[in-house]
């Protein structure tokens, strides 16, 4: 006899798993909650509207990504180039997806769409560490710690962000808080820097997007990305045959 | 042009951005298991990223109208330079921000 079963959104875990990655993510919810704080200011103080702000909080979830199109959505940027700058800074999870989609095949294709989305960098960072070596894959235990955490994550950034986009008519422009947003996405790119390859194509790249900034339709951008990636991927191909 | 107020332009980057994070985050969840991420591939998504952020500050901080701004007035520059510092030693985003708004602010006060 065939028997429907509904599909649940979230892969069944046991509690004291799920308390587990709650525990492990909750001293990262300050960081987290500053990093809200200032997109959710930035995006209002650019001049977005409340619902506006509250969308992109709820649906694009990625604080990388938002900071970095917010100039470009203020400056009403072609779609297609807003659309391709938040993939560019989104890359890195495809190899996040890459690496842990070892822990989630088992699972129905809805849970696997879900557990992608909550799949951010810090969420990752803790699953791996916790998990690395571990011969079994898609456990329980797993899945507790992995949503625990990463729904904790969700909560203080989503919490945090729909403060910030409140309060953010409180502060004058001047105050500078695009340089906040700024400073928020250096602290992403800093840890990434760790090797001669990426700190080669961050100089070309910096130096080419300064230089193009009066190219339309911020084509600049793209120009120097790809110039700046071309340089860090010859490099490390150089380095590795060498 | 502000693009914030032109509501079809924000539901269209918002349903475009949304499939972006999933496109991405859920990318290999999504296809079947015999689908690998070659080698090659792997540098290209690494360093993507990495220059994609660049771009996007750096002429934030490094331009004014457009046109490159390296100078001793500029103090969003150095309160990116005594942040990234401060993030490189300690590894700390709320000490980090914290330090280069208080530079910033005491620049644009004092300077």
């Amino acid at each position: 006899m065939m028997r429907r079963t509904r599909a649940h959104l979230f892969a069944y875990c046991p509690r004291e798993y799920f308390d587990e990655g709650v525990r492990s993510m909750a001293p990262l919810s300050l960081a987290i909650g500053v990093w809200g704080l200032v997109t959710g200011v930035a995006m209002v103080n650019a001049g977005m509207t409340m619902p506006g702000a509250i969308g992109v909080t709820l649906f694009v979830y990625a604080g990388s990504a938002q900071l970095a199109t917010l100039p470009l959505l203020a400056a009403g940027t072609p779609l297609p180039v807003v659309w391709a700058t938040a993939l560019l800074v989104n890359l890195r999870f495809v190899i996040f997806s890459a690496a842990s989609r070892s822990y989630f095949m088992r699972l129905p294709w809805q849970q696997r769409l879900v557990a992608g989305y909550l799949n951010g960098d810090l969420g990752f960072a803790l699953f791996s560490r916790r998990f690395a070596d571990d011969p079994e894959r898609g456990t329980p235990e797993q899945y507790g710690y992995f949503y625990g955490g990463a729904i904790t994550n969700w909560g203080a950034w989503q919490v945090s962000s729909y403060l910030g986009i409140l309060i953010g008519g409180l502060f004058p422009t001047e105050w500078g808080f695009e340089l906040a947003a700024s400073l928020a996405l250096v602290a992403v790119l800093i840890p990434m820097a760790n090797k001669f390859p990426a700190v080669a194509g961050i100089v070309v790249t910096g130096v080419l997007s300064v230089l193009t900034a009066d190219m339309p339709m911020k084509l600049g951008l793209l120009v120097s990305v790809v110039a700046g990636g071309a340089v860090a991927v010859s490099i490390d191909v150089w380095r590795s045959r060498a | 042009m502000n693009g914030f107020h032109d509501w079809v332009y924000m539901t269209l980057a918002i349903a475009g951005l949304t499939v972006v994070t999933f496109a991405t985050r859920s990318s290999f969840f999504m296809l079947p298991q015999s689908v690998q991420l070659p080698a090659s591939w792997e540098r290209a998504l690494k360093y993507a990223p990495v220059c994609a952020l660049t771009a996007i500050v750096a002429p934030t901080v490094f331009t004014r109208d457009h046109e490159p701004f390296i100078s001793w007035d500029n103090h969003q520059m150095w309160a990116l330079l005594a942040a990234s510092a401060v993030f490189a030693k300690w590894r700390n985003m709320t000490a980090m921000i914290c330090v280069g708004m208080a530079v910033f602010t005491a620049l644009r006060w004092w300077a």
